[in-house]
């Protein structure tokens, strides 16, 4: 192929490398006033008083706006349970509960200090444990009249307990030679994207406001604005400038709807731009977790059951806990055949900012419990931790935990490749030196794709599509797929992305579906615009469609042939020119309804496999870590850009390690102690190793070429590979996370003090 | 607030800023003068996001005054190409595959062009040194790194 499959500059590089690409944090309009939001100083209070008549009326101060102001809904994903402000009472430190428009930063700076709030502290609900106590203080008393997706198992502070059940795991540990129980914790992480969450808005004389944000899903956020607002999603176009990263953290409204608001009540253009400390108390990171898992296995290494909960820390609002909950329970299963599961996931409301998605939600959490127990498990049986692996994993053919039929499935060739590659024969060197492996396979997002396709007048093409570029390069890829069956080359191609009025719909940038699915519908306009040339070609050379061809950007009959750049401009000029609609839906993936219950995600569809290993040194006084090698194989079934695969695997392993090793957003009396990025430890150039990429390539039946999804995928399993060879390195089990020098040096000397 | 008449030099040209004293570099770059390729996220000097050049050094722009670029010379990521070309690092982060989201890159490229200045031939060990105070969250900053090392070589080939 001479196009698709090459490792080909991506189209916005230019641009990004001169500093003219614009995001939504450089966007500017004239006049444009400056918002800031107050929030909530508790976790758990009710408002007695909130007073913004000095605020309103300082110099420079052009809109004040609280709950007061704006339609009384409810609004929430999974769960309707958000309000733009708090209405008489907050949840969580970092709740909006007022917003100012002003005409400079310092003038809402001061305005946010003049407002009045005065706070009565009711029972707060701190983590997991005191959430799930007997007894416990509700975080919303009024659970029970939320509307919420009808298939949700809620009860008081569980906001959805998803299931799923197969054959009986009671008879199953009964066949097992050895049972073994173990309790993971993770911590509440941050995707850490540089560019803040942004968003412009402005309103013109037809009632028509139109956002300019960084959202990963501008049709998302156009019709929960709309519900927001009230106001028909026709009268609200959101557009995506740029992003400046996202890793899920921007599927949800952040700043629009109060840049909205504060517009409509200014009359002006209004930007809202989070700080850091915004970032870090009251976005959607990714949740912390407890897990417990409980594995039956016979004595040569045959998985015969396994029971195992998690449960999420989403706090104050569900947010996307409820899904991420479902999620979970496929990747508790692991990518390995077990005849009997009982796995639930517990999505939990507590008095924390509110949870949402991260980069492959649940994976890591749920990977860290299942792969650092296949180790445990893998030594107690005296067996190698690969082999126990390879007698388990699935293989073609064989069925998930819910029943789909498993098909592109490349996981024995991962987890060979990639500790071939670590040199695993010799996983435990000595003198602190480890090895240690962790696998899981991970979903391509399904949701529909739509593209315009139109041959310019020169011959070139534009690709319109509604997906906005995160930063992966799917836009890229899904260029490629349309240069490649069209016949052109990728400089032949510009995009236009990202505008709820002008650009098709698209499911957006999530789910590492964006390549796959655009891709695909990319595939479908060429040949709706392939009809099109050919018809207008056979009339213009006298020759049946059928006899005609593509041949580099000319459409070749017997004798004869026409530019592209011909037939476009012929169409202008007797046909409205050459445009096609192309679109996408994934087919949905058979599963079992049987086997689950309150789960909203009960299949992987077009899934991945991947193996990552990793060989570290760890100081025996300090704890400190030394990575020497990371190697990742993953399966991405057929890579439509290598250059960028690699990327995403180096960028998904260097965000896997800070959870991994360093990052943690630190909760104390329900406050975080960290928000500011210093304390908030991200990886830099000095924490990060080389990764070796691996690109194994079965093909799925459904991406275009084959592809798989690859975004997520290499953030899933860091910790658990790190965890695992630490044990190695070490015989020190950290069993939660972060693993941090400090954990493991004290864990060596109890180590010590425990066998002196 | 009393204003500050400042003349500034910014990628060789003069620019004439009547600004609060409180105002830093990066708000008369981006708010004032629109050169939005200098980014903007933690405004505590932690991210390295609104790295230029302030006389050949790096600064954080998002600490700076810009009343004490009085008089020295600011060179902006809108600055580094010359003529309408590119610049060999830039040329050399596109070759590389090291731009994703992209929101680090202008910063980053700056940080590079500052040590190559001073350090034609670096070890991969000196780069990521160098490159320390730039968060990158997209990339792991492998491809980075190598096209660091790759525009040394071109620019040494060019001396």
């Amino acid at each position: 192929m001479r196009v698709v499959g090459q490792s080909l500059a991506r189209v916005d590089a230019p641009g990004k490398v001169s500093g003219t690409a614009i995001y939504a944090a450089d966007f500017a309009l004239p006049g444009m006033l400056c918002g800031r939001v107050l929030r909530s100083t508790l976790p758990h209070a009710r408002i007695l008083r909130l007073d913004v008549t000095r605020a309103s009326a300082l110099p420079g101060v052009r809109a004040v706006i609280t709950a007061a102001d704006v339609p009384d809904v409810r609004y929430g994903a999974a769960v309707k349970d958000e309000t733009a402000f708090a209405r008489d009472e907050v949840r969580y430190v970092g709740q909006p509960v007022a917003a100012v428009a002003a005409a400079t930063p310092e003038a809402a700076e001061a305005a946010l200090a003049a407002i009045e709030v005065v706070y009565e502290s009711i029972p707060t609900v701190l983590d997991l444990e005191a959430a799930l106590a007997p007894g416990a203080p509700l975080v919303h008393e009024a659970w029970e009249s939320y509307t919420a997706i009808p298939i949700l198992q809620r009860e008081g502070n569980v906001c959805n307990r998803a299931r799923i059940v197969v054959g009986d795991v009671e008879r199953g540990f009964e066949e097992a030679d050895h049972v073994f129980e173990h309790r993971f914790r993770t911590s509440m992480v941050h995707q850490g994207y540089t560019e803040p969450r942004a968003a412009v808005a402005s309103w013109d004389s037809s009632g028509q406001v139109t956002v300019w944000s960084n959202t990963q899903l501008p049709f998302e956020a156009q019709n929960t604005l709309a519900e927001v607002l009230q106001i028909l999603p026709s009268k609200i176009r959101v557009v995506v400038p740029g992003i400046g990263g996202g890793f899920g953290g921007k599927l949800r409204l952040g700043v629009e709807h109060f840049a909205a608001f504060l517009a409509k009540k200014s009359g002006r253009p209004v930007k809202v731009v989070t700080t850091s400390e915004e970032e870090l108390t009251a976005a959607y990171p990714r949740q912390g977790t407890i897990v417990e898992l409980k594995t039956g296995v016979t004595k040569d290494g045959r998985i015969t059951a396994k029971a195992g909960r998690i449960w999420f820390d989403t706090g104050a609002f569900a947010g996307s806990g409820p899904g991420v909950a479902s999620v979970a329970t496929l990747v508790l299963a692991g990518p390995y055949k077990i005849p009997n599961l009982h796995l639930e996931g517990f999505a939990i409301y507590t008095n924390k900012t509110n949870c949402g998605s991260f980069r492959a939600p649940s994976g890591p959490q749920s990977n860290f419990a299942v792969e650092s127990q296949m180790d445990i498990m893998a030594d107690a049986l005296g067996l190698d931790p690969l082999e126990l692996r390879l007698r388990n994993i699935v293989r073609e053919g064989d069925e998930g935990p819910t029943g789909q039929i498993l098909h592109g499935v490349g996981l024995e060739e991962c987890l060979v490749k990639a500790a071939a590659a670590i040199g695993w024969k010799d996983r435990r060197p000595g003198s602190g030196r480890g090895k240690g492996l962790a696998c899981s396979w991970w979903t391509t997002t399904g949701g529909s794709s739509g593209v315009y396709v139109k041959i310019n007048p020169d011959g070139t093409v534009s690709l319109n599509t509604g997906a906005a570029e995160i930063g992966s390069g799917a836009l890229t890829g899904a260029a490629q797929v349309l240069a490649e069956e069209l016949g052109i080359d990728l400089s032949d191609i510009s995009v236009v992305s990202a505008d709820t009025f002008s650009t098709p719909f698209d499911f957006g940038a999530q789910g590492s579906r964006t390549a796959f699915a655009v891709g695909n519908a990319c595939r479908a306009a060429a040949a709706e615009l392939k009809r099109q040339i050919f018809a207008l070609a056979a009339a213009q050379l006298g020759a049946e469609p059928d006899a005609l061809t593509l041949v580099d950007k000319h459409v070749v009959a017997p004798g004869k042939r026409l530019s592209l750049a011909d037939l476009a401009r012929l169409s202008q000029q007797t046909g409205g020119g050459l445009i096609a609609h192309g679109t996408f839906i994934a087919p949905s993936t058979p599963y079992d309804t049987k086997r689950v219950e309150g789960h909203v995600y009960p299949a992987f569809h077009s899934p991945s496999f991947h193996a990552h290993a990793v060989d570290l040194s760890v100081d025996p006084e300090t704890g400190e870590l030394t990575i020497h090698k990371y190697v990742v194989a993953q399966d991405v079934g057929f890579a439509m850009n290598p250059t960028y695969i690699e990327g995403q695997i180096e960028g998904g392993v260097a965000q896997g390690l800070g959870q991994a090793l360093s990052e943690e957003i630190v909760y104390e009396g329900g406050r975080v102690l960290n928000p500011n990025l210093t304390d908030y430890k991200m990886p830099t150039t000095l924490d990060v190793p080389r990764v070796e990429s691996i690109l194994v390539q079965h093909p799925s039946t459904v991406g275009p070429y084959g592809a798989k999804g690859v975004g997520e995928p290499p953030n899933i399993e860091p910790p658990a590979a790190v965890a695992n060879a630490v044990a190695a390195a070490t015989g020190l089990r950290i069993t939660s996370l972060p693993i941090t020098a400090e954990k493991i040096a004290l864990g060596l000397v109890d180590a010590r003090a425990g066998g002196a | 607030m009393t204003k500050l008449a400042l003349t500034l030099s910014i990628n060789g040209q003069r620019h004439e800023v009547l600004t609060e004293p409180h105002r830093t570099l990066l708000d008369v770059l981006r708010a004032d003068l629109g050169l939005t390729g200098t980014k903007e996220n933690c405004l505590e000097a932690e991210c390295g996001v609104c790295t230029v050049l302030l006389d050949g050094r790096t600064v954080n722009a998002c600490i700076l005054l810009a009343a004490q670029c009085q008089g020295r010379e600011v060179l902006t990521i809108e600055g580094l190409g010359r003529e309408g070309q590119l610049h060999p690092l830039q040329l050399a982060f596109i070759d590389h595959g090291s731009v994703q989201c992209g929101y680090c890159i202008p910063a980053m490229i700056l940080s590079a062009k500052a040590y190559l200045d001073e350090h034609p031939a670096p070890s991969e060990g000196q780069v990521r040194e160098a490159l320390a105070g730039n968060l990158c969250r997209c990339t792991g900053y492998q491809k980075i790194v190598d096209a660091v090392l790759a525009a040394a070589r071109e620019l040494a080939d060019r001396r």
